[in-house]
């Protein structure tokens, strides 16, 4: 057999370029296409046309020049040709099963090419036809399953899930492939947790594991059933879970590494950093491409995890000290083109999860704080729909731990304290802050430094509302918890006061601007109501007394921001405008800062009259504040410290619709530069025989 | 522990010879056996000797077993050895091997037993059987010479008098392998937790004495072997960690590593223990309820076709399911051990606290993984099984180049650690997501509370039902209906708003209370230490012990198990313990003199465990910081820290916490003065939270002192500020001090041999620097001043105190700390 595989790689190198010379699986191939049954004139016609190597681009050529109509007259050939793969799928001999699972990719990539607009039933007719279709399907399914599970080859492993991904990832829409009805039906689920429970298999495969989980998840989600879905939200074996944030925090690690890379490199000119930094993203290479594009994918692979999961959230903070291990040699996947299938040296990557690596620099991490870094870095340029995309596809993610319980706990504990280094954008007005300095705070203060730089990052004329609200609700859930639990938070709360008063600034000040395309008063009315939880419940979550001086401080500071604000909202809300509601909210809820504004204000002036002072100072200014509380009276708001919980059904279909979308492309887009390149793969398996 | 100890008298025609059996028993008494011994009685009993000859029974109700089997066959072999003995030379000697010769006038106090076979219970192990033989030669041989004072020697051995303190001392003073063997096989009789405490002792003489000595213990080493596995695990690391003095040639060969390598081999494994069905096991309600719920959980969870079970079957082989017949039952201990060690050596190589906290908060993350197991803490005074390692409230102690770390440990306690079920695994966030925000019923203050009666919020009143994981319906996971279900959801934000448009009454609440709340409530924990990334530990430790087992319950998923105790203990990688475990048992040898004599002097002696020549685990003091760190962190001298903390000098709690200071600031001065501890900075000494000082670290007592450079040379340390919390040196309490120093300093020169054998067994064969030179002993003896009138001792103390107050050196090592160190 080998021999027989020898020549036939003999005869193609030379008949590479002489065009004569047909290859003896082109021959094949163009037999299939006539519309006589193959096997009739050479009984052994399916045995040896996987023996041959299969020559995808002639296979996919030929079936893209065909039309549905075109098709199905060879129909009959073309669904014999999906079961014998099928059946070859069965073999004991590595090289019909490389060559089965080849073959089909090529079969099913084919066949839609030319048919996109065709039913997906139709599209299961000519592959498999109606009547054989669910057999057909269940018998793939086993197959790949058995393959994926067995103590196999590696890069047999790869390349089923490459045909898995491709299947998935065939249409553009994931909801309109009809053939992933059976792929519901005759669950993979399993094989992929496995893959991820065991360490070598996940470090080989675990890329494409957790891209094809997180794409299968997206399967009619909304409409139906999906089986994934309710099996990944029941997961609670802690290998299997950990497998997968590994995983995860790999691919965004190696993110945030590529990224830095590249921002050292362009340090050093003396041109704005700001220049340099927007251009190289914009100028970036096919490799960077590859990278931004298939971290959407693990970032919906987190989400999905995050949300549907509730053991997950223990694996975000779960450390991850090997991370920093993962600097070259074995990468997620958009590097595993450069390194052959199945020859990754074993060597790379085999320290164990106990013995861990010695290395002083490498600070322990885990999978949040790669998110958040990697959030940094994202969320610093919103302009890109890709990264608008991902900034939000963060900021969700954020919700969803902000809201839960256990997440919180660890996010405030005060004996878990990690340095983040978080991304800024270089900005003219400030200077990029030393890292080594950052002090080691508990993982919330991180959390809050990335939501006040989003805010004080972002106001500008092209304004991401959406994004804002999401930022805001994140911090008000933060807060919510501090509140519930008595939490006291050492956060220099100031920063993000002074944060939250820009921003009403900025609102009021681009008025007309904004109100043409968004409803401003929801984003002012939950600033105000964060102002409103610190100061009606300011004791039981503030650090120190002096720290609630200092929100009256700030207050009064900023008043005239809040005056206008006041004056805007009155003037909204008398009218009879479209605003009218949520104006007159605003307005209910400026209440108590009015209030304080209108309590301290006449005793500061007193003060500095009495004191002959044209200008107090801050030390003065709290002077005053702290004599004269007892005099001052606020309302209790309703509700401060209640928030609505995350839903993506209702209001996030869309937005999930699109990203998925989006992913399915760029899988697919880069599935076709791997699987042409299985030169490795065949050569490993001749020298088995 | 309860042991039926019987003694068999063994008499032959000929009363040349009377061997005494001692017969040990982790017997199962069978009603039968009881009627011989009790019967023949009459003679000439009435004496004590009777003692001698009636079961002496502690605590029948519970009996360790020992498989009868095997005793049977030994008993036949020493049947058959009794009577070879009658036909011949007609001594007898069964299976126990001590051979008392009488005189005749002793004669009266021996029972003779006429049909030795029906006495012979099924208690003898084959070890004693073939120790037996081997002694009894040699005993008879010197029998002749000897009756006459061995005579008295068995009077002593059988009074009431005779404890475990005085058989540890002739055990290693006699030269009568006779005395040895009867000895040997009466610690049997004596309580477990007595003869423990003497272990280290027992183990170093069977390593480093002769043959004879070695022979005579081994028994009951095996037999508490059998019993025990913490015992089995206490042995084979103290054998293992006293014979590393050894050359290594000879260590390799030496009867200490032999034993330890059967103990480990798990040969010493009890026959008997077969483990109980899960069905029979006693406590399976605590322990696997979580696993029930799981599977319930999954069961309900699984909708239509889809069951998990299978699923996970396939995936990762499920490490919580135990297996029946594990290979090694010291394997998992060890293994446990092995990786905190582990993590203490990498730790090690990390420069600053901050990565080495972090480090090992992540790598004890790891370690959770593989709990619960079959694991224990040795430290720990009860059985149980470790289920969890809170891995974020792990701290790293102040230490210049190791690293040692401070672990809290949850355990569930059960009756029994062989038998009983290791606890199934209940995954991280179980408890947590019943107290998810939006299960928990609003349980932070509700306006009207806020309006009304406000006074000081307790965290939380009544919301333990939400706490609670027994809703099982809380804990189910979302299902994808979750999608529908969250329409329903009706934005909350909303319909407040609206509420609080059309609110009733609009509810006010003052500013100057919210500020006003938010003083009073952090006035609450004013003690708290503040964080210091340079000092991890400040923190960790000031917390009060019963706060932080609250804290750690609340947060733990097996906090709900009625069962459930936290732990802490102190990992130790790169120092030798086996001197801190020496003065360990110098201070309690110590404590339990003075509270013989009714001194109440206080100390504290910690529980350390050895590990290697190079490892071990210290059991922590609780609600203690050190001075160092007190003084770091409230910047105040130690009375006024008193006050602070205590209240004002008149007061009950100020008044009561002097006291303790003082008393076991006596304490502590003897014991340094006794053991000469060197190396007393204020790093070293800690301060608990009623007052008492408690000094760790005994890395330096006996013979050595740190790089003997000669500081230190007072007495002990005492410093004037000591003496301001004591009142100041005209007060009274500074009398008290010194008067209690005298009268424990009396009373401990009363039981000088109790303290000093401790030492001096320990001496042999050992290269620790405590022993350094040859004069240790004669020095530490000389110290309790023996032949001192109480006069003279006074004056003693008088000078030691003066000269301690007065000691320019301890200025001058303090400061020298605190200019290498940096400790205050």
């Amino acid at each position: 057999m080998a021999q027989v595989e020898k020549r036939g790689g003999l005869l193609r190198k030379s008949s590479a370029y002489k065009k004569p010379l047909k290859e003896k699986v082109v021959l094949m191939y163009d037999e299939i296409f006539m519309t006589e049954d193959p096997s009739k004139c050479s009984p052994r016609f399916w045995e040896e046309l996987f023996l041959m190597k299969v020559n995808l681009e002639y296979l996919e050529g030929k079936l893209e020049s065909l039309d549905g109509e075109e098709l199905m007259k060879i129909k009959e050939n073309i669904n014999c040709l999906f079961q014998h793969c099928i059946q070859a799928l069965g073999e004991e001999h590595p090289i019909r099963v490389v060559n089965a699972l080849q073959t089909l990719c090529a079969l099913i990539r084919g066949v839609h090419q030319k048919n996109k607009s065709t039913s997906g039933f139709d599209i299961i007719n000519m592959l498999m036809g109606f009547d054989k279709a669910e057999l057909c399907m269940k018998n793939l399914m086993e197959s790949l399953d058995s393959l994926l599970c067995a103590e196999g080859s590696e890069s047999l492993k790869s390349l089923c899930l490459k045909l898995l991904l491709c299947l998935v990832t065939v249409t553009d829409n994931i909801s309109q492939n009809t053939i992933l009805e059976y792929v519901m039906i005759n669950s993979i689920f399993e094989a992929i947790l496995q893959i991820l429970s065991h360490p070598p298999s996940r470090r080989e495969h675990g890329y494409d594991a957790v891209v094809l989980l997180a794409l299968l998840v997206n399967y009619r989600k909304y409409e139906s059933v999906n089986p994934y879905i309710v099996k990944l939200s029941i997961v609670d074996d802690e290998a299997t879970l950990n497998g997968m944030g590994l995983v995860i925090a790999q691919a965004l690690s190696e993110y945030n590494r590529q990224y830095k890379d590249k921002e050292e490199e362009h340090q050093g000119g003396f041109f704005s950093a700001l220049t340099n930094m927007v251009g190289s993203m914009f100028i970036a290479d096919a490799h960077e491409k590859i990278s931004v594009q298939t971290n959407e994918a693990i970032l919906l692979a987190l989400y999905e995890a995050v949300h549907l999961n509730r053991n997950f959230i223990t694996v975000l903070a779960q450390s991850h000290p090997e991370m920093g291990l993962v600097t070259t040699p074995v990468g997620p996947a958009p590097a595993t083109p450069a390194t052959p299938l199945g020859t990754t040296p074993p060597s790379a990557d085999v320290i164990s999860s106990v013995e861990l690596p010695l290395d002083a620099d490498v600070q322990t991490s885990n999978l949040l704080i790669t998110f958040l870094k990697y959030s940094s870095i994202v969320m610093q340029d919103t302009k890109d729909e890709h990264r608008l995309h991902s900034g939000k596809l963060c900021l969700i993610i954020l919700t969803c731990i902000a809201e839960d319980q256990y997440a919180n706990a660890f996010l405030h504990d005060d004996n878990m304290n990690f340095r983040v280094n978080l991304h800024r954008m270089p900005m003219r007005h400030r200077k990029k802050a030393a890292d080594k300095n950052l002090p080691c705070r508990p993982l919330v203060c991180a959390v809050l430094d990335l939501m006040v730089e989003f805010i004080v990052t972002h106001m500008m004329k092209e304004f991401p509302m959406d994004l804002y609200v999401r930022c805001i609700q994140v911090v008000h859930k933060l807060l919510c918890y501090q509140k519930k639990c008595r939490v006291r938070l050492h956060y220099t709360w100031r920063e993000l006061w002074s944060a939250l008063i820009n921003l009403l600034k900025f609102l009021m000040s681009n008025e007309t601007v904004l109100l043409a395309k968004h409803n401003i008063f929801t984003l002012a009315l939950m600033i105000v109501n964060l102002f409103n939880m610190f100061i009606t419940y300011g004791d039981t979550f503030l650090p120190t007394p002096s720290s609630y001086d200092e929100l009256y401080y700030e207050i009064i500071r900023m008043h005239q921001s809040f005056d206008n604000l006041y004056s805007m909202v009155l003037r909204l809300s008398t009218n009879a405008g479209q605003w009218k509601e949520a104006a007159s909210k605003v307005t209910h809820a400026l209440v108590n800062i009015r209030a304080i504004i209108n309590h301290f204000n006449p005793k500061i002036e007193s003060y500095a009259a009495v004191n002959h002072i044209s200008q107090l100072s801050e030390e003065q200014v709290l002077e005053v504040v702290r004599a004269n509380y007892d005099t001052l009276t606020l309302k209790l708001q309703d509700g401060l410290d209640q928030y609505e919980r995350y839903s993506e059904q209702h209001k996030e279909a869309a937005f999930f619709k699109e990203l998925v979308r989006s992913i399915s492309t760029n899988v697919r887009r880069n599935l076709a530069f791997h699987t042409l390149s299985q030169e490795v793969l065949l050569k490993e398996f001749s020298t088995i025989s | 522990m309860m042991v039926v100890l019987e003694l068999f008298l063994l008499s032959e025609a000929c009363l040349e010879a009377r061997s005494l059996a001692v017969a040990m028993g982790d017997t199962v008494v069978e009603p039968a056996p009881l009627k011989p011994t009790s019967e023949p009685t009459p003679g000439p009993s009435g004496n004590n000797g009777g003692s001698l000859l009636s079961v002496i029974t502690e605590g029948v109700g519970e009996l360790s077993v020992i498989d009868p089997e095997v005793a049977q066959k030994a008993c036949q072999e020493v049947l058959e050895k009794v009577k070879l003995l009658h036909g011949g030379v007609a001594i007898s000697s069964r299976g126990t091997p001590l051979e008392l010769v009488n005189g005749d006038g002793v004669d009266s106090e021996i029972r003779c037993l006429d049909d030795p076979p029906s006495q012979i219970r099924e208690e003898e192990d084959e070890m004693g059987a073939t120790v037996a033989s081997g002694t009894a030669k040699g005993a008879r041989r010197r029998r002749q010479n000897n009756s006459a004072k061995q005579s008295w020697l068995l009077r002593l051995f059988e009074s009431k008098l005779f404890d475990i303190s005085m058989a540890i001392s002739y055990l290693y003073n006699s030269k009568e392998p006779g005395v040895q063997a009867y000895i040997g096989n009466r610690l049997f009789c004596f309580r477990n937790e007595d003869v423990d405490f003497y272990l280290p002792q027992l183990l170093n003489m069977y390593i480093h004495m002769d043959e004879d000595v070695g022979d005579a213990i081994k028994p009951y080493i095996v037999h508490r072997c059998r019993q025990s596995i913490n015992f089995s695990l206490q042995c084979a690391l103290l054998l293992g960690a006293y014979s590393s003095d050894m050359h290594i040639s000879t260590q390799r060969h030496s009867r200490g590593t032999k034993l330890r390598k059967l103990i480990l081999s798990d040969e010493l494994k009890p026959a008997h223990r077969k483990r109980e069905l899960p069905s029979l096991s006693p406590a399976p309600d605590t322990g696997l309820s979580p696993s029930k719920r799981t599977h319930q959980r999954s069961k309900s969870d699984a909708t239509a076709s889809i069951s998990l079970s299978s699923n996970l079957k396939r995936t990762a082989s499920n490490p919580k399911v135990e297996n029946e017949d594990e290979p090694v039952r010291l394997a998992p201990e060890r293994e446990f051990i092995k990786s905190l060690m582990a993590i203490g050596k990498r730790l090690a190589t990390l420069p600053t606290k901050e990565q080495k906290t972090q480090r090992l908060i992540s790598e004890l993350s790891l370690l959770n993984h593989k709990l619960p197991a079959r694991v224990w803490l040795p430290t720990a005074a009860f059985d149980h099984h470790v289920v969890r390692v809170p891995h974020t409230q792990a701290v790293v102690l102040n230490s210049k180049d190791k690293a040692p770390y401070l672990i809290y440990v949850e355990v569930l306690e059960c009756e029994n650690f062989d038998t009983t079920n290791v606890p199934a695994r209940i995954p991280e966030n179980r408890i947590r997501s019943t107290r998810s925000v939006e299960n928990l019923p609003e349980c932070g203050i509700t306006h009207e509370q806020r309006a009304g009666s406000f006074s000081t919020v307790p965290n939380y009143d009544n919301d333990d039902e939400a706490w609670s994981v027994d809703d099982i319906g809380e804990l189910q996971v979302e299902l994808p209906e979750v999608h529908t279900n969250s329409c329903d959801n009706i934005s909350q934000f909303s319909v407040d708003s609206i509420t609080s448009q059309e609110s009733k009454e609009p509810v006010f609440i003052a500013a100057g209370d919210i500020r006003r709340r938010l003083s009073e409530q952090l006035a609450h924990t004013p003690t708290a230490f503040k964080r210091d990334p340079e000092d991890p530990s400040a923190v960790a430790l000031k917390e009060p012990w019963q706060e932080k087992v609250r804290r750690i319950r609340e947060g733990s998923p097996y906090g709900h198990l009625p069962n459930w105790r936290l732990l802490s203990v102190i990992v130790k990688c790169g120092d030798d313990l086996r001197q801190e475990l020496l003065a360990f048992q110098v201070l309690k040898q110590l404590q339990s003199i003075w509270e013989q004599e009714r001194v109440p002097l206080w100390i504290k002696p910690y529980k350390i465990l050895v590990i290697s020549a190079d490892s071990g685990m210290i059991e922590p003091v609780v609600n203690a910081v050190s001075i160092h760190q007190v003084k770091k962190q409230s910047q105040l001298s130690l009375l006024d820290y008193f006050l602070q903390e205590h209240g004002s000098y008149t007061t009950e709690a100020f008044l009561s916490a002097q006291r303790n200071f003082v008393q076991s600031c006596a304490g502590y001065c003897l014991v340094c003065y006794l053991l000469q501890v060197k190396d007393r900075h204020n790093g070293n000494i800690l301060l608990d939270a009623e007052g008492h000082i408690i000094h760790i670290d005994f890395g330096f007592i006996l013979s050595s002192s740190p790089r003997n450079l000669g500081f230190e040379t007072s007495a002990f340390k005492l410093t004037t500020e000591f003496v301001d919390v004591m009142g100041g040196l005209d007060g009274d309490m500074f009398n008290y001090y010194k008067m209690l120093m005298l009268q424990g300093l009396i009373a401990a020169r009363k039981h000088m041999d109790k303290v000093v054998q401790i030492v001096e067994i320990m001496q042999q064969g050992s290269q620790l620097p405590c022993f350094h030179g040859s004069s240790t002993i004669r020095n530490l003896k000389e110290r309790f001043h023996m032949s001192m009138t109480e006069e003279q001792l006074q004056l003693l103390v008088e000078q030691m105190v003066d000269g301690s107050m007065r000691s320019i050196t301890t200025k001058l090592y303090d400061g020298f700390q605190y200019l290498t160190n940096g400790i205050m």
